[in-house]
């Protein structure tokens, strides 16, 4: 019987307590506002920068299951026509009809070579056409800031999708400065997915994604659900850029030391 | 201190009339250098300062405002225009001032113009005759509070005005609210300026400061000061009783109809109002300029000092005002209306008893043994 009863949230019994309650309230706001301010002052101040990324992540740095809450934001697209076959699909897969194949310079007179092109005005930034694409050329960065002052300058040739594949906008924008002892790329099999992520934007192909057997969990273990590959490098052809780090959605790789 | 702003205006104005006199032949330099004229410069050059001087502080207490609602809010207020968004209100001032004036078709012309332009003006009046340090003011007049009071009280006839000329539902609900609420109480801050009367003994805002060297009134007085400083939370129109222009309901009640300058006559003097509501419960309940002796008295003797801490007083009181609208919902008009004629004037004419019996007892000095009212 008493579980069944709902308790009432309790109600100031004095008149002066519904005026003191709210004041205090707003008292003790204003203070953790003043200490640490919910807003950031935009332009000035990112999301991305350093100093916020244990402030704003969901779970805050836990990387298990979830990151940063931009490490899967969907902005503008990065192509590289070069490894674009002109398969259509992204076209295909788009829901809102956005892309268009337009010709590009690089095939032969009777088989044009088209890439897509993107129209930010009607573009839903789902990612269907990132999924559909068989290369991985078509990509999508965590670029947002997109605003320009005329209509037509919301579509995106492919030309332009390759100059933001140029520029290198990695899934994770915040480049992970290397430790000046460490000089080795180090794997957390437990966090990887096998995304394949690292593989892909290798400047130098030294990463190979190798089978594994799946692992069974002990207990009490946190494990990633799925586990099909895992990124194995090979320490002499690597430069050490770091661009494996960035782009690692699930944050399972990190600069170390090779025992 | 001896000096006074408008001993420093007559001088000024002496040099100035000196100087431009030299240029001219001798009759018109007589006549230039009359003390007559000297003095009647003198005065304008007062009002000047005087009106600028309250202008930028009502521009400055908006932004203020502003910057700790944010706080209260979880924002951060105006940030970009000047240094921490100290200009965005001279901004917003300048956009309001390039926007046409629209009357509406139906409106009285005559009342619709009049109304704001009365209000401001009445409002601005008073800043002549709240005393802001010893000789801070037009002059020691023995009847300054009554003055302040009574022109103080004006505003509600020049908002019913513009609210009747706007020749809209909306304004005219919220003109008659602001009318029944401003009247409702003012009744208990007349008695609570009655109290302060009786302890005092002087309707003059100069002697109830000076009064107040050895305990601030606020100790002896406090129930007088609650009044007060309800009664002038509704005078003022703010949170929790700005029922005149709630915009949720009434869409800014009494300004719907108003754009351009004339709301920005409206939205300034609303602040002005705010100020001089400060100033007065400084000058009543919280010593005015004076200090309790604790302070070091070199805090207390440098120049201006009487301004600095009387502004600061004044800001301070400005800030609980600002605490109180993040907190406190909106009211009813009902609610408003009871507790104005039902709660506050049995409450400010028992605070008359207090004050009363207080004098006849002569237990008064008691409270200049406490630490924090000084003595």
């Amino acid at each position: 019987m008493a579980g069944a009863q709902v308790e009432e949230k309790t109600k100031p019994s004095r008149s002066i307590l519904w005026v003191a309650r709210p004041m205090l309230t707003a008292a003790r706001q204003f203070g953790r506002s003043l200490l640490r301010p919910s807003t950031i002052v935009y332009p000035f101040e990112r999301l991305e920068d350093p100093k916020f990324r244990d402030r704003v992540g969901i779970g805050s740095g836990r990387p298990i299951g979830v990151g940063h809450i931009w490490d899967n934001y969907r902005g503008v697209h990065a192509l590289n026509i070069a490894t674009c076959i002109s398969c259509n699909l992204c076209a295909f897969s788009c829901p809102d009809l956005c892309i268009d194949m337009v010709t590009v310079p690089g095939g032969d007179p009777k088989h044009p070579k088209k890439s897509p092109q993107i129209d930010y005005g009607k573009c839903s930034y789902c990612g269907f056409c990132s999924d559909a694409c068989p290369e991985g050329c078509l990509t999508m960065t965590t670029r947002y800031e997109l605003s320009v002052t005329k209509r037509a300058e919301m579509v995106y040739s492919p030309q332009k999708l390759q100059e933001v594949f140029e520029r290198k906008l990695p899934m994770n924008p915040v480049r992970v400065e290397r430790p000046a002892n460490e000089d080795a790329i180090l794997l957390e099999p437990l966090l990887c997915i096998g995304c394949n992520a690292c593989a892909r934007d290798c400047p130098t192909n030294c990463i190979t994604m190798l089978d594994i057997p799946k692992v069974e969990p002990k207990p009490g273990e946190k494990v990633a659900k799925r586990i099909w590959k895992e990124p194995v490098v090979n320490d002499s052809d690597c430069v050490r850029c770091g661009t494996c780090i960035s782009v690692c959605p699930k944050e399972c790789l990190f600069w170390g030391i090779r025992t | 201190m001896t000096t006074s702003l408008l001993s420093v205006s007559i001088a000024l104005s002496s040099v100035l009339l000196s100087g431009v006199g030299s240029i001219f032949p001798a009759p018109i330099q007589g006549g230039l250098t009359n003390g007559n004229t000297i003095d009647a410069l003198g005065i304008l050059i007062f009002g000047v300062i005087l009106l600028a001087a309250s202008m930028l502080n009502t521009i400055f207490l908006i932004w203020w405002e502003r910057k700790l609602l944010g706080r209260f809010m979880d924002r951060r207020g105006a940030m970009h225009v000047g240094y921490a968004g100290l200009l965005q209100n001279f901004a917003d001032g300048f956009k309001l001032f390039r926007k046409d004036t629209v009357r509406p078709r139906d409106a009285d012309s005559m009342g619709f113009f009049v109304g704001p332009t009365a209000y401001l003006v009445t409002s601005l009046v008073i800043f002549a005759i709240l005393p802001i340090s010893t000789g801070w003011n037009s002059g020691n007049l023995p009847l300054s509070l009554l003055l302040a009071i009574t022109i103080f009280s004006f505003a509600p006839l020049f908002i019913f005005i513009s609210a009747w000329s706007s020749n809209n539902k909306y304004s005219l609900i919220g003109g008659m609210r602001s009318a029944a609420q401003m009247i409702a109480y003012e009744v208990p801050i007349l008695l609570a300026i009655v109290a302060v009367v009786i302890v005092s003994g002087t309707f003059s805002l100069d002697t109830i400061v000076t009064e107040q060297q050895n305990y601030w009134y606020w100790g002896p007085l406090f129930l007088a000061m609650v009044v007060f400083v309800a009664g002038m939370l509704a005078e003022m129109e703010r949170i929790p009783f700005d029922l005149p222009e709630a915009e949720a309901e009434l869409v800014e009640g009494w300004n719907t109809e108003y754009g351009g300058m004339m709301f920005a006559y409206f939205m300034l003097t609303d602040y002005v109002r705010v100020l001089l509501g400060c100033f007065l419960i400084v000058l009543l309940f919280l010593g005015g300029w004076t200090m309790p002796s604790w302070v070091p008295s070199a805090w207390t003797s440098f120049p201006l000092a009487g301004i600095f801490w009387f502004m600061l007083k004044a800001y301070a009181v400005f800030t609980v005002f600002v605490w109180i609208r993040a907190s406190l919902p909106r009211v009813r008009t009902d609610q408003l209306l009871r507790v104005g004629w039902n709660r506050m004037i049995p409450l400010s004419l028992v605070s008359i008893v207090l004050a009363a019996g207080l004098v006849l007892a002569k237990c008064l000095p008691v409270f200049g043994c406490l630490p924090n009212l000084g003595g």
